[in-house]
């Protein structure tokens, strides 16, 4: 999928992921692979960026622990500001996909989704 | 950040096989490194301006205070001036009001900037605020140096003495975080152009 595309959504994209529980970078990456079917496949770094700065807007929240491997390893996790902000792009996310579905079905969308 | 990606990269390998072959491919999957190091600068560029930002606002905030602290310290000590030294000291206060009050709305725009991230223009207003309050605190410079040349070294000139330095000092560490973040700023813009 282009990558313009992704772009003005990886902050929604990553929350989504981190929305299951704590993950480390590689697992966030590995989360959104999986549950896009393989169509997001963005490079593995650029993960990183977003993570910290949605730290810092207090999204979310960091900590270290010891993987098994004995590497010491940073897991994320939403905060509560984060998950709020999660419910709210869910909810925008919506309301755009059910008006560009209709422009594109040529039909009217429902003012009242159930 | 190193402990960071080292992590991800050796699970990525160690994932495919741990092979020579698939360590390389971990490290293509990665991404450009300027392209990542650039993105991971400007956030914690955002980071820093926030705080730079702040820290204006409470230097100036303090000027204001150690001001207001000097004028009522003259009053209580009823330390006058001459005639000839009131004028001067007047057009000083006159310019003094003007800057420090300039430096009050720039600074309440570059805090605004910081927060919302734009850089290049955080750039610009921190520079003019501090510049704005660098006029300030150098008119309480002087307004101060006058009210010391009239009266013989005191006791009373302690406090106007101790309040001025601190003003100059929390004014040249502003100039310092900002020349910083302005270097900073500079080398992320050409992270991300490169």
């Amino acid at each position: 999928m282009a990558g313009e595309m992704l772009k003005g959504h990886l902050d929604m994209i990553v929350l989504a992921a981190l929305s299951a529980g704590a993950a480390h970078g590689y697992a966030v990456i590995e989360e959104i692979r999986r549950r896009s079917g393989q169509a997001f496949d963005l490079p593995e770094g650029t993960v990183y960026p977003v993570l910290h700065r949605l730290e810092h807007a207090g999204l979310l929240a960091s900590r270290w622990v010891t993987a098994e491997s004995g590497r010491q390893r940073r897991v994320y996790s939403l905060t509560r500001r984060g998950h709020r902000a999660l419910a709210e792009q869910r909810a925008t996310w919506k309301e755009f996909a059910d008006a560009i579905g209709g422009l594109l079905g040529g039909t009217r969308p429902s003012k009242n989704p159930a | 950040m190193r402990s960071e990606v080292e992590d991800h990269l050796r699970e990525a390998a160690s994932a495919a096989g741990g092979t020579p072959e698939a360590e390389r491919v971990a490290v293509a999957r990665f991404g450009e490194p300027r392209a990542i190091a650039g993105r991971l600068a400007a956030a914690a560029l955002a980071k820093r301006a926030r705080e730079v930002g702040v820290a204006a606002a409470a230097v100036i905030v303090f000027a204001y205070l150690a001001m207001q602290a000097r004028l009522a310290w003259y009053a209580l000590t009823q330390w006058g001036l001459s005639e000839e030294a009131r004028a001067v000291s007047a057009m000083v206060a006159s310019i003094d009001r003007v800057a420090f009050w300039l430096a009050v709305l720039l600074g309440a725009g570059t805090v605004w900037l910081a927060y919302r991230e734009r850089l290049r223009r955080f750039r610009l207003f921190c520079g003019l605020a501090t510049g704005a309050l660098g006029a300030s605190v150098l008119c309480d410079g002087i307004l101060t140096a006058l009210r010391l040349r009239e009266a013989l070294w005191s006791i009373n000139a302690v406090l106007p003495v101790f309040s001025i330095a601190i003003e100059v000092a929390c004014a040249a560490a502003l100039a310092l975080r900002l020349r910083d973040i302005v270097r900073r700023l500079a080398a992320t813009a050409d992270l991300l152009d490169g």
